[in-house]
């Protein structure tokens, strides 16, 4: 054996974990590229150019006090993650000038003045955005809406959320509340370019989480605390929500806060800062002149660190006091406490919250087979959602469109709140909804005049529509004071019509066509006042004409209709056998008795 | 599963040589025999240069105060006692023997008196001190007045590599008990408690049936440093030893396997301490061995039997997370020398320091609740209530804070200078003080 001669010496531990500053800042860099994506996707290429010149900026501005100060270059990669971090925090249109400056502030003075990497007393990136919003307060806060795909768009000037835009409350589909939190969470919205999609946020962050990156403790606690102070400040369980998902938290919880310098180093210690930091946010933007307050929040925070890295130590094993006692873990019970407790109050109060806010619509099932109705749901306002189908024959094309469509009742003021096209002719001849829209019942019946201009088709989908929501406000005011559930023969349910006055049937049955060997079933909503028929509205009977002659019945008391003997319409022996099953449900409706 | 707070997972690498049964170690041309193979005084050498030994022979006696009997480990003749550099860089005495391989034994007395004191009397004789590392005199620790009830055998191994122990403990199982209860009587336990790591399932399920009357296994969770004292009376037992204290202040007893085996030995066959298990391993030992190595082999004799690769980039006396880098292949083995790497250069980290970029990982890392990162920069900027603040005092030395350090900075090494450094000015301080009593 020839002799070992090349060994070398080196101090233990002769192992390592594998980590390097570089590999941390380039995880950094990574899990920062799906916020990047999504900014420019949402806001274009100039949101691009944006991010690259302030890494750009961080990068030489480094180097550059490295030159002056005669100190080697570094390529630890920490510049071009305070670059992008910085970067994806400016506004989608910020003038080019505005990432330079920031940059070479956030890297030559909060940076290298201190110590350079590690001795930094505050975030880069949030002392440089708070600079900037202090400096350049209207560009800081001009934002532009988000076009998804649209590179090279221009952009329209739009306020965020927090700073008193709207939603569109619809979104992919999904209608109402949802449809907003959806929206703020797949970020298409105005903001800042790197934190409006919380998708992208969440991605990134899981990948710090799981390359042990960064410490749980600081994004969850984070959100915990602001969760919980949304929903105080704002009482309301949605707007905790909305909150969550808007502005600069997520993001800023997930790659600032946790920024290693400027975070404490004890992880019980990191709680309390975390919990500084959600609950400063939500202050700042609950009571503060800005409308978004994470920046400012995590500044202050980092403030505060050394002093809590100081005098807030962890136990040591073993630790003793001056009468040899063991010490107790206070400040990690407490703080441990602190999470329990956040998250036993949050807990606790989002459902009572949501529950006083709950104006989700509920289902409701559908006491008879209507013509149109196919589902129906109310919320607590009693405004009713329908989805209602039918279909309008085009004459000209000898072609029959299906329809469907979104109409809302609001019971409340008797009109129609929303009619939404879900299916109908795709060729122009459109509903024309405008002749509904915050009608009453009464109008809607009233309505004579339904076509469109020289377009025959559309007035057959008007028409068609018409009925629709005729039959949409009678289940509405029939199910809004809903009395008992099925009786009799015919009746299929009772209730209190705010439409007609008195007492409302709805009775389902049928009628037997001889010519036609069909059965055509059949459903009348009747409004019995006192002993007397005051209203009949067909629901469901044969379309071919066979209709029932209602005039035979209106006005009539009991012993007038059980009087009737002749029944027949003109020479149409399928309208008499439907006025037959038409006075037996009458007279059940009749013996079933209305109110006074 | 038993286990403390924090500590790190270095992978184990065990498989190297875990497989490999104990055989004899090399036979040297000659051994030096270091005069101060455990803490406290070097033994005085009883020998002159030219006298003829026998393997088993006194060669040098306990100096006064805390100190062991060295053996000689061959059967040879004397050249005299000459100073011959260590492991820690300082030239020390050794005994320099020349082995004329008639292994010419000899014993000690038979033991009659398995009282207590005989016991203690005996470990004393024989020179037996901790092998974990530390090499603490055994009979002293043993011998403590302190109410001990719990005799807490150290089969942890947290080292990665390391496999000397999980071999006695599978290979010498009945020895190793029948030591485990020598020592119970021998510290007056009631009961015995042997800590096994969960990565040597074999070794503990081995132990457990074996173990008989008022012995017990507990499996500890495959975490480093779990063979710290502390870390482990704290595991094993949920004790927890105040600062400044000894074990026995807890009522516990931490002894090492081999030192049980070694007490065995000495109590039941007569054989004086100067031979012990060590394991030889790393990627650039061509034969990994677990072997049976006399004290003062030097490290060459290790390196040729068991094939030193030419491409060794370190070379490690003791485990990887605490064991000290060898310079010169000429320091020879101990009493407490448990283990020798041939590491090749993918395997051992080549530190680079750069900046802190205050991560904070070595404060979660730190099993003593310490603060590495503020010690560093108390120590840099000559804050030292700071140090002392963050608990520099109280560092057991095990790297964790190192192992972990991203930018790759020298913590244990800055954390144990700031604790030298505290301790030579309390020294100094309670000098001053004592003169102004007078």
């Amino acid at each position: 054996m020839s002799e070992i001669a090349n060994y070398r010496s080196a101090p233990s531990p002769h192992r390592s974990d594998g980590a390097s500053v570089r590999r941390i800042m380039l995880d950094v860099l990574i899990a920062l590229l799906p916020c990047l994506v999504c900014g420019v996707a949402y806001f274009g290429l100039y949101a691009l150019l944006l991010v690259f010149l302030c890494m750009a900026a961080c990068f030489a501005g480094e180097q550059l006090y490295n030159l002056v100060r005669k100190k080697p270059f570094t390529f630890d990669l920490s510049a071009l993650v305070t670059g992008m971090i910085l970067g994806l925090n400016l506004p989608p249109r910020a003038p080019w000038y505005i990432p330079l400056i920031g940059g070479v502030f956030a890297i030559v003075v909060v940076k290298m003045f201190f110590g350079g990497l590690g001795k930094n007393f505050a975030n880069p990136a949030a002392a440089a955005r708070v600079f900037l919003l202090l400096a350049y307060g209207s560009v800081m806060a001009s934002y532009i809406g988000a076009q998804p795909g649209d590179l090279l768009a221009d952009g329209e000037t739009g306020a965020t959320w927090l700073s008193g835009g709207a939603l569109a409350g619809s979104f992919l589909g999904v209608r109402g509340y949802w449809g907003e939190i959806l929206q703020l969470f797949l970020g298409n919205i105005g903001g800042s370019i790197g934190e409006t999609c919380k998708l992208a946020v969440f991605a990134g962050g899981v990948y710090l989480l799981a390359r042990k990156v960064i410490d749980w403790r600081i994004p969850l606690v984070c959100c915990l605390t602001a969760a919980v102070f949304a929903l105080f400040f704002y009482g309301s369980a949605r707007d905790m929500l909305r909150h969550l998902l808007s502005g600069g938290l997520l993001f800023g919880s997930f790659f600032m806060a946790t920024d290693y310098a400027t975070s404490p180093k004890w992880k019980i210690n990191r709680i309390l800062y975390a919990f500084g930091i959600g609950a400063l946010t939500m202050i700042i933007r609950r009571f503060g002149i800005y409308p978004e307050g994470m920046s400012l929040a995590i500044l202050f925070m980092n403030l505060l660190v050394p002093v809590m890295d100081r005098f807030i130590l962890p136990v040591r094993f073993g630790q003793t006091d001056k009468n040899g006692r063991p010490v107790p873990h206070v400040a990690a019970w407490t703080m441990r406490g602190l999470c329990i407790a956040l998250a036993a109050v949050l807990a606790a109060a989002t459902p009572a919250y949501a529950a006083a806010e709950y104006d989700e619509p509920q289902k409701v099932a559908l006491p008879a087979s209507y013509s149109f109705i196919r589902g129906m749901a109310a919320d607590r306002d009693r405004v009713y959602y329908f989805t209602a189908e039918g279909e309008a024959y085009l004459d000209e094309y000898n072609y029959t469109q299906p329809l469907a469509f979104e109409i809302e009742i609001d019971t409340a003021s008797g009109v129609v709140r929303d009619i939404r096209p879900i299916t109908q002719s795709t060729m122009g001849y459109k509903a024309e909804l405008s002749l509904f829209i915050g009608k009453t019942y009464e109008e809607v019946a009233a309505l004579t005049d339904l076509s469109a201009d020289s377009n025959l088709s559309a007035t057959f989908t008007n028409t068609a529509l018409k009925g629709m929501v005729e039959e949409c406000f009678l289940a509405a005011d029939f199910d809004k004071n809903r009395k008992f559930e099925r009786g009799g023969e015919y009746i299929v349910d009772r209730a209190h019509s705010e439409l007609f006055g008195g007492t409302a049937f709805l009775a389902a049955g049928s009628a037997y066509l001889s010519e036609y060997d069909y059965t055509q079933p059949l459903l009348y909503y009747i409004v019995v006042e006192g002993d007397t028929v005051s209203s009949i509205v067909p629901l469901m009977q044969s379309t071919m004409g066979y209709t029932a002659e209602l005039s035979l019945f209106l006005g009539k008391t009991r012993a007038e209709i059980e009087g009737l003997t002749d029944l027949s319409a003109d020479s149409d022996t399928s309208a008499t056998h439907t006025n037959q099953a038409l006075k037996e449900m009458v007279l059940e409706c009749l013996a079933a008795g209305g109110e006074k | 599963m038993g286990t403390f707070a924090n500590g790190v997972h270095p992978h184990g690498s065990k498989a190297l040589s875990a497989g490999c049964p104990i055989e004899r170690g090399p036979e040297p041309k000659a051994v030096y025999v270091p005069l101060l193979q455990h803490i406290g005084r070097p033994a005085v050498p009883v020998v002159q240069a030219g006298e003829r030994v026998l393997c088993g022979q006194l060669i040098a006696e306990a100096a006064e105060g805390l100190s062991a009997n060295v053996y000689s480990p061959v059967s040879g003749t004397v050249k005299g006692v000459l100073g011959h550099i260590t492991l820690s860089g300082k030239k020390r005495e050794h005994i320099l023997i020349e082995n004329d391989f008639t292994e010419e034994e000899m014993f000690l007395p038979p033991l009659a008196d398995r009282s207590r004191e005989g016991i203690l009397a005996r470990i004393a004789e024989a020179g037996i001190v901790g092998m974990g590392g530390a090499a603490f005199p055994t009979a002293v620790k043993l011998g403590t007045d302190k109410k001990v009830d719990i005799l807490l055998v150290n089969g942890a191994e947290c080292e990665p590599y390391i496999t000397c122990d999980y071999r006695v403990m599978i290979e010498y199982t009945q020895a190793f008990l029948a030591g485990v209860r020598l020592c119970m009587t021998a510290c007056g336990a009631e009961r015995a408690v042997i800590g096994v790591e969960d990565n040597k399932k074999d070794a503990a399920a081995l132990l457990a049936r074996a173990a008989g009357e008022n012995v017990s296994v507990r499996v500890l969770k495959t975490k480093y440093p779990q063979g710290a004292e502390k870390q482990l009376i704290y595991a094993c037992t949920k004790r927890t030893v105040p600062e400044g204290k000894l074990p026995a202040d807890a009522g516990v007893v931490v002894v090492n396997v081999q030192t049980a085996l070694a007490v065995q030995r000495a109590v039941e066959e007569n054989i004086p301490c100067y031979e012990r298990v060590m394991t030889v391993s790393g990627k650039a030992a061509g034969r990994p061995a677990n072997l049976w190595v006399k004290t003062g082999t030097p490290y060459r004799d290790l390196a040729v039997f068991c094939e030193g690769k030419e491409d060794c980039g370190r070379i490690v006396s003791g485990g990887p997370m605490m064991g000290e880098s060898v310079f010169s292949l000429k320091i020879c083995t101990g009493k407490g020398t448990s283990s020798l790497l041939f590491l090749d250069k993918d395997e051992c980290e080549n530190r680079n320091a750069s900046a802190c970029i205050g991560c904070g990982r070595c404060v979660q890392a730190c099993p003593m609740g310490l603060s590495p990162v503020f010690i560093e920069q108390a120590l840099l900027g000559e804050r030292w209530e700071e140090a002392e603040a963050y608990g520099a005092l109280q560092c057991i030395a095990c790297g964790c804070c190192s192992y972990v350090c991203p930018a790759s900075r020298f913590l244990v090494q800055s954390v144990k200078l700031a604790k030298k450094k505290l301790q030579e000015r309390r020294a100094a301080a309670n000098v001053r003080g004592g003169k102004k009593d007078v």
